[in-house]
């Protein structure tokens, strides 16, 4: 596979430490296209030749991540979620998709367990299972700040587990370096019984495109008509709640908003940075070290302000969330069921959580980006889109820009093969099967 | 590990069969069928060379020459000139090089270049065998050219101090500009007609000589991207009208002698002429081929892969340090040099690129416990460049001083490293190619391959 | 007339930096852009834009502007202290001058962050 891929898919046994590398046949793609429909492809090819108590965890990009189609930032995680016992898949955005498909990697299978903690390191091609006795049993943010120091760079993308899913617990999180992820499906605990503490992503590869000059301008009218566009949200989380139909959460928030930070090249942030202990208004680097929270999660800020905390108290609770490497949504759900709103007080009943909870929902993707609406078929065959072509699933529930049409056409003209709306309904068809 | 022996017999018939000094070209000329031969290059890697030499290798790679060895100080004072027919010294810190390559290296240098070898300075390499009575150089003194910067008192520098000057006794050899630079060759014989183009000058030499005919390029103009050191005027009066490039005889051998570094690899033209100019004064018999030792191993399949894979992990990983480095403020002077932590990219970038076809040879060529020796260099140099940045997060003046130490060893790291691997990618690539993607004509190199 | 930055407006999305890679290789890359938003201080929230021009080093920081001459000496405690050469292997700004619609940066910008001065 020439364009818009690295062709190369890793398949990395934990329990033996092999690890086979395999060419991304084209075939494979003008088939499955790419994001969940290949991941999904591949999850089956692997847990039915190898059965094991817990199932492959596979990471893949869309075939247009980390291209300058807006929203492309998209990584994904398709694994059998230990909560609902479906395959499912969830966003890996921020930095981390677009550094997955620049990491010399298309796709990557997980699977067996680790006789004990490991992480993976995967940098430009090269795919190493390290040692992790050091990262056992740190919270996500000392995980983070620990392999990046040990690598020495300080854009490394590390997907982690907290002590949630070190001990099992359901409602265990994958974080995305110190932040809440879309993980509703208990992948965390997926992640800590097959020991595998975190995996670091870092790439300076790069994508030939089939035919650059007319991508490019296809891409830049999108751009053009995004930013002409009136109804294109304002930036920061607020404004996405609202645009999503869910609570304006402005007021709110305002008093403690420093910046708006987007995912990857995507137009609208849909992440703001809460300072809860420092002064918003201060532009320079503060030398307080943990200021604040990123906010990348509408669902559980929502819960936790219906539930009386205060935009600090909220911030707090979600952090202590993240560190811990629990799903915020799920711990605002059962706090406000127990009645609980001091920080304190809900962050000293992380590790005696347990689900059921509602937030998990009862779609195959993360409900992340449906807050305020009904999930349904239409919602659904949006986010199938988003993940197989690889759109970051909150923004392409809100762009108009980019139809389904559109997205084929910048396929083609990507990668030199054809795409038609036919292939694309069986992809998707095959996902929700 | 299992080694797969090829019988010593094979090997050499290998190489008889596909070594280019063994191989005559028919190339056709506007004019004339000519045949010539692939020299054999000396490119100077040890104490005192700074990054540029990369660039030689650049530079030769492109042309098809890969018949390149990587020698250091103590190549030099043993026999190795004896097997090359050209040696190249690009930039760096020239006392630390003369210093290093002492009596016994100059003595070498010399009988190399009288019984017919052609020395190649650039820069650094230019200064060396100069007319000196400075402790060191004092034991070259192979060509009487004088150098226009050199002063007593130091003029005022108008931008980038630590590179504007360096000692010279009691004196200061003085950098007027840096970058590019218009210069014009001469057209005398035997160089073909003269041309005007740009080369980039970074601290070497403007000359003059006694004899015209020993003129290769002058100094020009200066060019919009010319970042000038000094006041104008003086850099005119420096360097203008000057010579650039100088040509030497000793014996049977010449000396090219570049100020601007030819050899940039974003200079075409400028590659153009050094290589045309080496062609002409190639010794006219070829250095003994050297004979493949015992302990040469030949590694194919999973073994090639594994070998690979191990080096290609610990560049990525210092690559990866390299690239947040890059954006830091801090630079460290080593010796006489300057060095930016920018440099330390330079090397990870010049082994990356190849890495890709490195992968893709059938087969590489090691000599006993060198592929163990790369991947080991290779974890040291990741161990520093961390280390470094470990030591800049720490953000405190006493932490950040200690970098300093780290950071020459890295720089010799990065030096032994480049060279080894780049020897290895050589040799395997030299066993194995089976023709020279070449267009030209001698004496008038027209094109280089990509 | 060159590039100027409001970071204010910059929601780090690296559209700029993908724009100018493609600029510089005709392929997606983020190693070879001369405009850079710094992310390595995650946790404070802490992000600017770096822009390499032909002689100095542009740091847009969320309080202000700086420019630096590359080659002269500033306050090494600062990141992107333009003394020390940094970007070393990057090329400087050309203003995207074979483009018929100007700097690929200031098209990609969502936000506005990015214009011509």
């Amino acid at each position: 596979m020439e364009y818009l891929a690295s062709d190369k898919i890793a398949i990395v046994d934990l329990s033996t430490g092999d690890i086979t590398e395999d060419e991304l046949d084209e075939d494979l793609v003008l088939d499955k296209i790419g994001g969940a429909g290949i991941t999904k492809h591949l999850y089956d090819q692997h847990v039915s030749a190898h059965p094991t108590e817990n199932g492959p965890i596979v990471l893949g990009t869309g075939l247009l991540t980390g291209t300058l189609v807006p929203g492309a930032s998209l990584g994904i995680l398709t694994a059998k979620s230990p909560s609902t016992g479906k395959v499912s898949h969830m966003p890996l955005n921020l930095d981390a998709g677009m550094e997955l498909k620049y990491s010399g990697f298309d796709y990557i299978v997980i699977k067996g367990s680790a006789d004990k903690p490991v992480y993976l390191w995967i940098h430009d091609g090269i795919l190493d299972i390290n040692d992790a006795g050091d990262l056992w049993g740190k919270d996500t943010w000392a995980a983070t700040d620990h392999i990046r120091s040990e690598m020495g760079d300080d854009l490394i993308q590390v997907l982690s587990i907290g002590q949630a899913g070190e001990n099992g617990s359901d409602l265990a999180q994958i974080g995305i370096n110190y932040w809440q992820s879309a993980d509703r499906f208990g992948f965390g605990r997926l992640c800590g019984e097959k020991n595998l503490k975190l995996i670091a992503i870092r790439g300076m590869g790069l994508l030939e495109i089939s035919e650059p000059e007319a991508f490019m301008e296809d891409c830049a009218e999108l751009i053009a008509a995004i930013r002409s566009n009136t109804t294109t949200p304002n930036q920061g989380i607020a404004a996405v709640s609202a645009a999503l139909g869910e609570e304006d959460l402005g007021d709110w928030l305002g008093p403690l908003t420093h910046r708006h930070m987007a995912c990857f090249n995507t137009p609208v942030a849909t992440n703001t940075f809460i300072f809860t202990d420092e002064d918003p208004a201060l532009l320079k680097e503060t030398i307080v070290t943990e200021p604040g929270f990123l906010l990348t999660d509408i669902f559980p800020l929502v819960a936790l302000k219906k539930a009386g905390l205060s935009a600090k108290d909220a911030g707090l609770v979600l952090k202590a969330c993240a560190k811990y490497g629990i799903d915020g949504a799920a711990v605002a759900e059962l706090s406000a069921k127990s009645g609980l709103t001091r920080p304190e007080e809900i962050e000293k009943t992380l590790p005696d959580l347990k689900g059921p909870v509602e937030s998990t929902g009862k779609s195959i993707f993360s409900p992340w980006a449906a807050v305020g609406q009904d999930i349904n078929a239409n919602w659904e065959r949006r986010q199938a889109v988003a993940y197989v072509l690889g759109l970051h699933p909150i923004w392409f529930q809100i762009t108009t820009e980019l139809t389904e049409e559109k997205l084929l056409d910048l396929a083609g003209l990507g990668s030199e093969m054809e795409f038609t709306q036919e292939t694309l309904d069986e992809v998707i068809e095959d996902i929700l099967a | 590990m299992r080694i797969f022996w090829l019988k010593i017999s094979e090997i050499k018939s290998q190489i008889r069969s596909n070594r280019a000094s063994q191989q005559q070209i028919k190339m056709a000329s506007r004019r004339q069928e000519t045949e010539f031969r692939i020299p054999k290059i000396g490119i100077y890697t040890g104490k005192g060379a700074s990054h540029s030499w990369l660039w030689f290798v650049e530079v030769f790679e492109r042309l098809g020459f890969y018949d390149l060895s990587f020698l250091t100080e103590a190549d030099l004072v043993k026999d190795s000139l004896e097997k090359v027919d050209v040696l190249a010294i690009s930039g760096g810190d020239t006392f630390a090089i003369a210093e290093a390559l002492g009596p016994q290296g100059a003595k070498r240098l010399k009988t190399f270049i009288t019984r017919g070898g052609l020395y190649l300075g650039s820069c650094a390499g230019a200064y060396l065998p100069l007319n000196s009575s400075k402790e060191h150089l004092n034991h070259f003194n192979f060509v009487a050219a004088k150098i226009t910067n050199l002063t007593k008192t130091l003029p005022e520098a108008h931008g980038m101090k630590e590179k504007s000057c360096t000692c010279y006794g009691c004196s200061f050899i003085f950098h007027a500009v840096r970058e590019a630079v218009e210069v014009a060759t001469s057209g005398l014989p035997p160089f073909g007609k003269s041309a005007t183009f740009t080369a980039p000058l970074y601290g070497g030499p403007p000359m003059t000589v006694a004899n015209p005919a020993s003129v290769m390029a002058t100094y020009t103009a200066f060019t919009d991207k010319t970042l000038f050191l000094v006041d104008q005027k003086l850099a005119e009066n420096t360097l203008l009208g000057n010579a650039a490039v100088i040509r030497g005889k000793m014996g049977h051998g010449h000396l090219h002698l570049y100020g601007p570094h030819f050899e940039h690899p974003h200079f075409r033209e400028a590659n153009l002429f050094l290589a045309d100019a080496m062609m002409r004064d190639l010794p006219n018999q070829t250095a003994p081929a050297a004979n493949p030792e015992d302990g040469m191993n030949i590694l194919s399949g999973s073994l090639k892969q594994r070998f690979i894979r191990d080096f290609k992990r610990e560049l990525s990983n210092s690559r990866i340090v390299a690239a947040g480095l890059e954006m830091l403020p801090l630079k460290w002077t080593i010796g006489n040099k300057v060095y930016e932590t920018g440099k330390i990219r330079v090397f990870l970038e010049a082994l990356w690129q190849r890495i890709r076809s490195f992968e893709k040879e059938r087969l590489i060529l090691v000599r006993a416990g060198q592929d163990d020796l790369l991947v080991q260099r290779a974890l040291h140099v990741t161990k520093s460049i961390r280390q470094i940045k470990k030591a800049l997060d720490q953000k405190t003046g006493a932490q950040k001083a200690d970098t300093l130490k780290t950071a020459t060893l890295l720089f010799s790291l990065l030096n032994k490293t480049s060279a080894l691997f780049l020897e290895i990618y050589f040799r395997s690539k030299f066993f194995q190619f089976g023709k020279i993607e070449y267009e030209g004509s001698y004496g008038q190199i027209k094109k280089m391959v990509a | 007339m060159g590039i100027q930055i409001d970071a204010l407006k910059c929601i780090a999305c690296m559209a700029c930096e993908l724009a100018c890679g493609y600029h510089r290789d005709d392929a997606f890359a983020l190693l070879s852009s001369c405009i850079v938003p710094y992310r390595g201080r995650e946790k404070k929230n802490y992000v600017g834009i770096i822009l390499k021009e032909e002689d100095s080093l542009v740091a847009a920081r969320p309080e202000g502007v700086e420019i630096n001459r590359i080659g002269e000496e500033q306050d090494p405690e600062k990141e992107a202290d333009a003394s020390a050469k940094p970007m070393l292997l990057r090329e400087s700004c050309d203003l995207c001058d074979d483009v018929d619609d100007g700097p690929l940066c200031i098209t990609f910008c969502p936000t506005g962050a990015i214009s011509m001065a």
